[in-house]
């Protein structure tokens, strides 16, 4: 074949490719779930970053302030707010140390991680209701 | 060989090294923060300014915030990296991202060590 015929053809080969983006088509396994998960609480905690210096901020500054602060904490909305960030809080932690034992060489066959998976999720969760009965 | 990987020219290794560390640092500084709530359970002002007191207490939450700002910084540069093709809107994006980790830690260093 000549050169720019089989340019073309290239061309015309990337430009067919499937593009796979379609989020409701991708298959999730629980290990990915997992993962996803890991680092979309990962953003969400970032995100609240500067909200938890400023109530840390407030709550330090005097008595009124604290009371304010605890206030916040006491609503049932805000409770609700905590405990979903709560629950970011626990799965990245869960997430991370599976992370950190698979880094020295723990439970890495793929059953097992499979396994390690629904204990993180487990665990995140449980952590979370705790917490919530503690909250109320 | 290990100690070869963690030079300058393999910034990818000394970036998961970091990612490691700053995470071990956060996770041990987590479980001391909750027994250490449940233990003294500061909930009036004075006892949380108490809570609050101790130099090494202020100390390790300044440490706990540096190891969580250069856990940020590798997490959301590897979220960028990922899902913004644009260099240009990548660059900026970091660009944001460095300026507010810094007012974060001057913030949190006004906070802790003041």
């Amino acid at each position: 074949m000549p050169e720019n015929e089989i340019q073309s053809s290239r061309k015309a080969k990337t430009k067919n490719r499937p593009k796979n983006l379609n989020l409701l088509t991708i298959r999730l396994p629980i290990n990915a779930l997992v993962s996803i998960l890991h680092r979309a609480t990962g953003c969400a905690l970032f995100l609240v970053l500067p909200i938890m210096l400023l109530l840390l901020q407030l709550s330090l500054s005097s008595v009124a302030h604290f009371e304010t602060v605890v206030s916040i904490f006491n609503s049932p909305f805000s409770k609700l707010i905590m405990l979903g960030f709560a629950w970011a809080f626990f799965h990245h932690f869960f997430a991370g140390v599976r992370h950190l034992a698979m880094d020295v060489h723990w439970m890495t066959t793929l059953m097992k991680a499979r396994y390690t998976s629904k204990i993180v999720l487990v665990l995140g969760v449980l952590a979370t209701l705790v917490l919530a009965i503690k909250l109320w | 060989m290990v100690i070869e990987l963690l030079t300058k020219r393999y910034p990818g290794m000394r970036a998961w090294l970091m990612q490691r560390l700053t995470a071990l640092i956060m996770a041990v500084y987590s479980v001391m923060l909750f027994l250490r709530i449940c233990v003294l359970q500061p909930d009036t002002y004075a006892a949380f300014l108490e809570f609050f007191q101790p130099t090494w207490f202020r100390i390790a939450s300044w440490l706990f915030w540096i190891s969580l700002s250069i856990h940020a910084w590798l997490g959301i540069r590897d979220v960028f990296k990922d899902y913004v093709p644009n260099m240009q809107v990548r660059s900026g994006l970091l660009k944001i991202l460095v300026v507010l980790l810094w007012v974060y830690i001057a913030w949190a260093s006004w906070l802790f060590l003041m």
